[in-house]
């Protein structure tokens, strides 16, 4: 049994930000108080050993849920794999994590989603979700086989990493998948707009001669998608929100009464275009980054609840791959490991966010919208769990990272503020920064 | 001044003082290549690569022959543009270029940012002969160096550049080039070509050609890839030389006996008409030697070490 003294409980479940003792006991949350005595404990206990956390000064929350991240497993293991992944999503405070399908082959029916589950299982850290591709090898013209897809465990549909460009494709898909009750994952980007381009197009990528990609690559697609999703009334997710145009368009579709939800990645809250350079392939991502306004507005959407959920886009790769010229390399960042820790430096301590809404935002909110277990530690719940210290400094370092990729925009430099401890149904799986 | 700089890989962080320098040891190597015995004992032992993923003879061998002039052992490597995914990474080059211990690496590559890449894995000196759309630094240098020996000083002179801006190396590093030293500079195209952002580069954008011409000293046409068409950012040939085509009557309109500039290999009757072609021909001859003047200033400068030619 754990008792955790007076740590500072965030539980937006229960609208909850106090001073609480909180006991784990079973693999659940058992009670949370004011304050306990040693004897009270000790009889909840009946004799089973009690470790006690002085936990002052440090937070405890649900367990991260992140509906977005890129294993790579099956086939591109050399990248990342379900195992180390998993490892890396506890080690950064995540005790869920939703598999995106573009691996090789693509998830698209029933035997790779229980495969995908299957590994998860077997890893053994955080929970791990499969998310289906909406259509068959995402090659945007046949739809899977949702239904059963679902009862193999699939969490969500999604093409992510390739747009579904024929929008007659789309509309059926968000029909067809009420059958299932799970979000369609939009990954927001047209194709022809977004051509060969290699950064948000802005002075930034004019002055280093790199290709622009306009920001209306993704809200073209954002507005279609609203669209379709108000006429069929479909159930809708957002993939990584970067422009402000977005913004203000789910904002007027949720006004209306629009049944969408959308994410947006550390990294867009955190940098912008112009923090990108010639050579700096780590900065490099799909959606591109943003303006300063863009960055501005993806703050402000968050802070409103026009965009519901953070979410990293984990995007693993090796770093052969990210040692070329801009225009050779992946897109991407590996970033189980860094985002909370990086939110809380790069938004909560100035201000910009408060920890409550960070926490409502990559847990509380993604476990009702895509129907998890988690994201609450109402007593009796699975206790799927983070202690946080904020004081905890780090240098991100190629040695002590588990996950396969070093590609983050935070190697070699310092990062404060770090989950010390997690609990995966009560099972501690990290302590001190150390996978367990 | 004394010479700090490892690479010349864009004009963009240079300070004038630099750009200044280069001009006048160029001057000193141009004198050098008019004697007639143009072989120089000064780079003796040291070597050169280049490094060309892009074709084109005539900065390679603009190079080459620096080097040589200079003493210097100078290497060729041709590298086919092969697919990114095939053949040798440009890192695993790099890699191999280390250990063979060059002094100088002379880099032309289809990405921005590749001159940068390698200067920093190499302890060698790097020179941009060309990344992607970002630089080419020393077809600045020599753009300038050939105005000068026309115009005398460029400051407070009036540069209008004309074309495919957005893709083009040629205006960025002129754009930074000719700013930096006091000159007027306006990039003119149509709005496919020289869109909004390009604002970035500090200097003044028009669409209209005519508008821009009054009072410019040095007009320069850039070369139009012709498969920009297909790609729609622009409708035709004949619409393009209609309105951005450089013609005897037009250049009229700067109301000076102005020169015309072209990188080169020009697309006559597109950008440029027949006629005003034949002038820029006449300068061509002229911006080869600077070329080769230009460039081995550099080589000089980035490894001649002490052993002073230059006065
Ligand atoms: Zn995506």
């Amino acid at each position: 049994m754990w008792w955790l003294k007076e740590v500072w409980v965030i539980d937006p479940s229960q609208s909850l930000s106090a001073p609480r003792d909180v006991l784990v006991k079973g693999g659940q949350v058992l009670e949370m108080a004011s304050s306990m005595t040693e004897e009270e404990v000790l009889t909840i206990a009946q004799g089973e050993p009690v470790e006690t956390i002085n936990a002052k000064g440090k937070f405890v929350f649900p367990g991260l849920i992140d509906v977005h991240t890129h294993l790579r497993e099956p086939g591109q293991e050399e990248k990342e794999d379900i195992l180390s992944g998993s490892r890396a999503a506890v080690r950064g405070g995540f005790t869920t994590i939703l598999a995106m399908a573009n691996t090789k082959p693509v998830i698209d029916n029933r035997a790779l989603v229980e495969f995908v589950l299957l590994q998860g299982v077997r890893a053994g850290y955080a929970h791990v979700l499969p998310i289906g591709t909406v259509t068959k090898g995402m090659q945007g013209s046949e739809l899977v086989e949702m239904v059963d897809m679902k009862e193999g465990g699939a969490a969500a549909f999604s093409d992510d990493g390739k747009n579904i460009q024929n929008a007659e494709m789309m509309r059926l898909a968000l029909e067809y998948a009420k059958l299932t009750g799970l979000p369609i994952i939009s990954h927001c980007e047209d194709k022809d707009l977004a051509g060969d381009g290699l950064m948000r197009r802005g002075v930034t990528s004019a002055r280093m001669g790199l290709k622009g990609i306009p920001a209306s690559a993704e809200s073209v697609i954002v507005a279609r998608d609203l669209l379709l999703a108000e006429e069929t009334g479909g159930k809708l997710h957002l993939a990584h929100i970067s422009t402000t145009e977005s913004v203000n368009l789910i904002r007027e579709a949720k006004a209306r009464g629009v049944n969408v939800t959308a994410e947006v990645n550390p990294h867009h809250l955190i940098f912008c275009d112009e923090d990108i350079t010639l050579t700096d392939t780590a900065l490099k991502v799909n959606p591109p980054l943003g303006s300063r306004g863009d960055r501005e507005s993806l703050i402000e959407g968050l802070r409103d609840g026009t965009l519901d959920m953070i979410a990293t886009d984990h995007a693993p790769h090796t770093q052969s791959e990210k040692t070329r010229p801009f225009a050779e390399a992946p897109f991407g960042i590996a970033s189980l490991e860094t985002a909370l820790s990086a939110v809380w430096q790069y938004l909560v301590l100035p201000g910009q966010l408060s920890l409550d809404r960070v926490i409502e935002a990559w847990s509380y909110s993604p476990a009702q919208r895509f129907g998890l277990s988690g994201g609450t530690l109402k007593p009796g719940s699975s206790a799927d769990m983070v202690l946080f210290d904020p004081d905890f400094s780090e240098v991100i370092d190629s040695a002590t990272l588990v996950s396969k990729a070093r590609n983050t925009p935070f190697l070699g430099k310092s990062l404060q503020g770090f989950p010390i401890m997690v609990w995966v149904e009560g099972q501690l799986v990290q302590r001190n920064r150390t996978v367990i | 001044m004394k010479w700090q700089r490892k690479d010349i890989l864009a004009i963009e962080d240079m300070s004038v003082e630099e750009i200044r320098h280069i001009l006048h040891t160029a001057k000193v190597m141009k004198e050098i290549l008019m004697r007639p015995i143009k072989k120089l004992p000064t780079l003796k032992g040291k070597s050169v690569v280049n490094l060309f993923y892009e074709a084109s003879t005539r900065t390679r061998t603009s190079f080459e022959m620096a080097g040589k002039v200079l003493g210097a052992d100078t290497t060729s490597i041709a590298v086919a543009q092969s697919s990114v995914s095939k053949g040798e990474s440009l890192y695993d080059t790099a890699k191999t270029i280390q250990a063979m211990r060059a002094d100088l690496v002379i880099i032309r590559h289809s990405s921005s940012g590749s001159a940068k890449f390698l200067a920093d894995i190499l302890d060698a000196g790097v020179i941009n002969a060309g990344d992607g759309q970002h630089a080419h630094p020393t077809q600045a240098l020599l753009d300038i160096f050939t105005m000068e020996e026309q115009l005398g000083e460029m400051d407070g002179k009036k540069v209008v550049i004309v074309g495919d801006v957005l893709h083009s190396r040629v205006a960025r590093s002129n754009a930074w080039c000719l700013q930096k030293l006091g000159v007027d500079v306006t990039l003119v195209g149509p709005p496919t070509l020289v869109p909004v952002e390009m604002a970035g580069l500090g200097v003044k954008l028009t669409h209209d050609l005519d508008g821009a011409l009054p009072g410019a000293d040095v007009v320069m046409a850039l070369r139009l890839q012709l498969e920009r068409q297909q790609s729609g950012l622009f409708p035709s040939l004949r619409e393009y030389s209609h309105l951005y085509g450089l013609t005897t009557e037009r250049l009229k309109k700067t109301g000076k006996q102005s020169i015309v500039l072209h990188p080169g290999p020009m697309n006559r009757n597109v950008e440029i008409s027949d006629d005003v072609a034949d002038s820029v021909e006449a300068l061509i001859e002229r911006q080869v030697t600077n070329g080769v003047a230009i460039r081995m200033a550099l080589i000089y400068l980035l490894i001649g070490g002490s052993g002073n030619v230059v006065a």
